[in-house]
């Protein structure tokens, strides 16, 4: 049986002493009471002593008791100070006057008449009187002085220990009484000395107080598990500004500049302008009537004015064409996940700003279904293994595509658009070879992956909850 | 995008096969199907095909689609002998007119459905609200020829749809539901567009609203089509669009002569394709009469001019058709996208991630080691919580959106520790001690650059403890600093540092001001740092 030194040492001591009060063993181990008294209920616990647990009332004075018990209770003072009789007003000059004068009456010791103050006949020791001098518990005059405030009445608990013949056993059998060990030295441990010494044995079933790692958010971290995988792949990181022309976030992307998603309730328009690129008018020309790509345009006006009004980057396509117009040359892959921003009230469903992964592969040759097998290889290392692929519409691709995965319990799930630029997007810059392009909403992804309903979870967020969120392992 | 909503016995009527089939389909032919009820079938289509916005134009493409009645459907178009005229006063208030009779109508409830369904969307999609084009359906036989589309006086009265007594212009847009809601395109001009028929009596008041006169219902065989507005040739896919609609009831078009032009033309227009260049765009090998039939399937004409070449024949009602790829990707659609043979790009690259992500990175992982969960909060925020909150001044150059939602939500951030210090107020709850960072791009004048913050909070935090972290965090990052007695309220006096690096201020430390705590509701003493990382960026 595994028992601690204190466990050991009540053992030892009451081996002796034979039954024994748990003050006096107290005393014999020059240790707590209430320490004691634990110990012992621990090896009681393995049937190694009995406990008997004794209540006991005991009745103390408090110390205005105590000076009453000398002195006599302040009603029996001032009637002994009255000889017969005395006059009210002379009377309540004894400071002891305010609280006897109710008690006198009370006890019918006086006669009050018109100002003064007569003794009774027949006064006897009240039972109040002998019980200062030695209160009982549980009496009424000991109950009363309780009430004055001259007595207080306290529990005792007294416990009379015995050792059972299984504790005699062990103790007589021999126990090792040196102190346990709780941290070893380094001489202990160099020494080889700590193989000798009791260590101090832990409680496996007592769960140890939680700590909280440091962590990267679980959002994040599937954000840098797509960018491992894009990495991968061969894909370039980009990075650019929240704030955009809009020149670059929609007339690059041939959006015309009366398309519903520019106007207020779409977008977060800022009062401030950038100045439009070198080669803006090729944009304007391909709006207005589609310049030399052989395209049509859309006809009408195109202002630049327009251009120049700044927007909060609505999709991250309008870093992709600007990375494309620095870097014209095949062959080129490059990624980006950044936040976009959407001018939607805050629910559930939908927020005003989240992250938007946007991909481009650039390439001679190139063609719809590599595209198609792009995502087809990305979802799939993702953990969506059926894939399929539905007909867009984005102004800026032709061919368009929405893929969509399949998610049980929620059929087919679309997770973005995607599509192969069109010549009015890329042939402005120089560029003369097929672009794919998609973005993908990763915040649904996550969604799907951590199993949220509300994706406000995603940016504020309740650090139970990223507590609590396991590390993903694969 | 416009949900439109198809009677299922009239769109299976016109398209002769089962609703089951139709379903089916199209997902595949570029729409989504938002719900399936019994009599209905609610479908969303894109902005690019508003000739699919009626039950008429999606059974016409459902008949290719699905091999049922393949190429280019035909439109006879004979002279009405019907004019109109447009007043040059016009010019700067909605100049285009595009018109067409249409006789032999014969509409039942769901017909009436689907042309106030089809006028609806395209006054969305094509008109973008009315503005820049706005349909009218008359009744014909209540009126007669040569009409005129005149610049009128604003005082001008005619009993409105939906009303019986006469009403100006003004008191239209100021009373009736259409005026008020329309009103806007309008009202800054001296006069108001009005079409009237040779009597002087009045048809419409585009963009706004029809007379009563013309109302069309049931008993209406022969209509007048009005359409206005302020761009050719949005006006002309109007008109286009709802002619062709018009003849899939069965009903028959005529021309009128605007100013001595013919409306509508209904011919299609030609354009020569290549199948290599189709091919090499979506992947699909195709043979010249291969790809032929896929776009007969797409309600193109085609005919095959040699092995690579084949000359299209565009429906007039087609407004997307711009350049050769959409051509292609019709054919892609009527191969199915889901037979495209795949395969992964086979260019070679290598891949490498930004500087600032890298940085991000980096700091993540130094944050993660010193104990400190990451938060990932908007970008979006207050002035309120970012300075006033915070004790600290307003950031002049911090951006304001336009018109923000909602007040949590009206400037882009310029630091990041505001935005801890509320998420800390979000988990005052939780147990203690939280240590929280967060790193992210913030916004200055135009400029975007990354930046980063942490906090702690628990009973004993103190400046020691932020320090050693700044320390720590400076070290691993190689950063040489130093530290000047800061003057930034929002931490306690005596209890704050500004970090130096070369000579420039790049960020603050310190146990946070107790008002800024209570300020967040929070009770225990929070330490924090924050800090520029422009400075750090790999390669700079």
């Amino acid at each position: 049986m595994d028992l601690t030194i204190n466990e050991k040492r009540v053992l030892a001591t009451l081996n002796e002493s034979g039954p024994i009060g748990a003050e006096t063993l107290a005393k014999k181990m020059d240790a707590p009471l209430d320490s004691v008294v634990q110990w012992a209920h621990l090896c009681a616990d393995n049937g190694l002593l009995t406990l008997e647990k004794t209540v006991t009332e005991q009745a103390i004075l408090t110390p205005e008791g105590e000076k009453y018990a000398k002195e006599g209770l302040p009603e029996r003072q001032i009637l002994a100070s009255i000889d017969g009789s005395v006059p009210m007003s002379e009377l309540t000059k004894n400071p002891l006057s305010k609280i006897a004068i109710g008690w006198l009456r009370k006890k019918n010791w006086i006669t009050i008449k018109e100002g003064v103050v007569y003794v009774n006949d027949n006064i006897t020791i009240g039972e109040d009187e002998l019980a200062l001098k030695n209160p009982i518990p549980g009496t009424p005059a000991c109950k009363e002085l309780a009430k004055r405030g001259l007595v207080e009445v306290v529990e005792n608990t007294s416990w009379k220990i015995v050792i059972t013949p299984e504790g005699e056993k062990i103790a007589k059998d021999g126990l090792d009484l040196r102190e346990e060990v709780a941290t070893l030295t380094r001489e202990q441990i160099l020494s080889g000395e700590w193989k000798n010494l009791p260590l101090r044995k832990y409680s496996i079933d007592k769960l140890p107080k939680k700590i909280y790692a440091g962590r990267i958010h679980p959002n994040q971290q599937i954000l840098d598990e797509i960018r491992d995988l894009l990495f991968e792949m061969g894909f370039t990181e980009f990075h650019g500004s929240i704030v955009q022309n809009s020149f670059w976030n929609f007339d690059s992307l041939y959006q015309p500049q009366d398309h519903p998603a520019r106007e207020m309730q779409d977008t977060f328009h800022l009062a401030e302008e950038l100045p439009l690129p070198n080669g803006w008018e090729k944009i304007r020309d391909i709006h207005k009537f589609g310049g030399d790509t052989g395209s049509t345009g859309w006809g009408g006006e195109w202002s630049p004015e327009v251009g120049k009004k700044c927007v909060l980057r609505t999709h991250s396509t309008s870093l992709s064409i600007q990375y494309l117009a620095e870097h014209p040359n095949p062959p080129l892959k490059a990624f980006s996940i950044s936040r976009v921003y959407r001018r939607e009230t805050i629910d559930p469903t939908h927020l005003p700003e989240f992250e938007q992964l946007e991909g481009i592969v650039m390439d001679k040759d190139l063609h719809f279904g590599h595209l198609l097998g792009f995502f087809k290889e990305f979802f799939g290392r993702m953990g969506f293994e059926e894939v399929r692929f539905r007909p867009g519409y984005f102004p800026y691709t032709e061919p368009s595509v929405e893929p969509e995965v399949w998610v049980d319990g929620l059929g087919w799930v679309e997770l973005g658009g995607a599509g192969i630029f069109r010549k009015e997007v890329t042939a402005p810059w120089g560029i003369d070879c097929p672009v794919l392009a998609w973005g993908l909403g990763v915040s649904r992804v996550s969604m799907l992956r951590m199993g949220l309903k509300d994706l406000r979870q995603l940016y504020k967020s309740d650090i139970d909850w990223i507590r609590a969120s396991p590390v993903r392992r694969s | 995008m416009p949900i439109v909503k198809l009677n299922n016995a009239y769109l299976t009527r016109l398209t002769g096969t089962d609703i089951e089939r139709i379903r089916a389909s199209l997902p595949m032919m570029g729409s989504e199907v938002e719900r399936e009820e019994e009599e209905q079938t609610d479908v969303q289509f894109f902005p690019n095909r508003p000739d699919l916005y009626s039950a008429e134009g999606t059974a016409r493409a459902l008949r290719g689609y699905l091999g049922i009645e393949t190429g280019l459907p035909k439109y006879e178009v004979k002279p009405s002998g019907i004019s109109f005229s447009v007043d040059a006063k016009l010019a700067n208030i909605r100049p285009y007119l595009g018109s067409a009779v249409i006789r032999n109508v014969h509409m039942d409830n769901a017909m009436i459905e689907s042309l106030m369904g089809l006028q609806e969307s395209l006054h969305w999609a094509v008109g973008r609200g009315r503005k820049k084009v706005a349909i009218g359906v008359h009744d014909l036989d209540k009126i007669k020829g040569p009409f005129s589309y005149i610049a009128a006086d604003r005082k001008t009265t005619f009993v409105p749809l939906d009303y019986d007594v006469e009403m100006t212009m003004e008191e239209i847009l100021a009373e009736h539901p259409k005026g008020r809601a329309y009103a806007k395109i309008v009202e800054e001009f001296e006069r108001f567009p009005l079409i009237t028929d040779v009597k002087g009596r009045i048809c419409s008041f585009p963009p706004i609203i029809n007379g009563e006169l013309t109302r069309v219902t049931e008993n209406t065989h022969n209509i007048l089509l009005d359409v206005t507005g302020i761009e050719p040739r949005a006006v002309s896919v109007a008109v286009k669009i709802l002619c062709a609609a018009f003849v899939e009831m069965g009903a028959a078009i005529e021309s009128v002569e605007i100013d001595g032009v013919v409306s509508p033309d209904l011919h299609p227009e030609k354009r020569t394709v290549s199948v290599s260049a189709c091919s090499q765009l979506t992947g699909i090998p195709l043979t010249a009469p291969q790809m032929t039939e896929l776009l007969m399937k797409m309600r193109f004409g085609a005919e095959v001019v040699n092995e690579d070449t084949v000359t299209v024949e565009i429906p007039c009602y087609r407004a997307d058709i711009m350049h050769d790829h959409d051509i292609y990707e019709d054919v892609a659609i009527a191969f199915g996208y889901d037979k495209i043979e795949t395969s992964l790009p086979p260019s070679f690259t290598v891949g490498k991630p930004h500087p600032v992500q890298k940085l991000y990175s980096l700091v993540r992982n130094i944050m993660v080691g010193l104990s400190y969960i990451e938060n990932t909060p908007f970008t979006l925020t207050s002035g309120e919580i970012s300075y006033n909150m915070m004790h600290r001044p307003e950031n002049p150059a911090a951006l304001h959106v336009l018109h923000p939602i909602s007040e949590d939500q009206t400037i882009i951030r310029t630091d990041i520790l505001p935005l801890l210090m509320e998420s800390l107020s979000i988990n005052r709850s939780r147990e203690l001690p939280q240590r929280v960072f967060a790193c992210g791009d913030v916004v200055e004048s135009l400029l975007t650059y990354p930046k980063m913050a942490a906090a702690s909070i628990h009973t004993a935090a103190d400046f020691s403890e932020i320090y050693a972290v700044v320390d720590a965090f400076c070290r691993m990052m190689s950063i040489k600093y130093e530290v000047r007695e800061s003057s930034d309220e929002a931490f306690i006096p005596g209890r704050r540092g500004d970090i130096y690096v070369s000579g420039e201020k790049v960020g603050v430390f310190g146990e946070i001001n107790p008002d800024v705590l209570v300020g967040f509701g929070l009770e225990h003493q929070a330490v924090a740092f924050e800090m520029d990382l422009r400075g750090f960026v790999e390669g700079k």
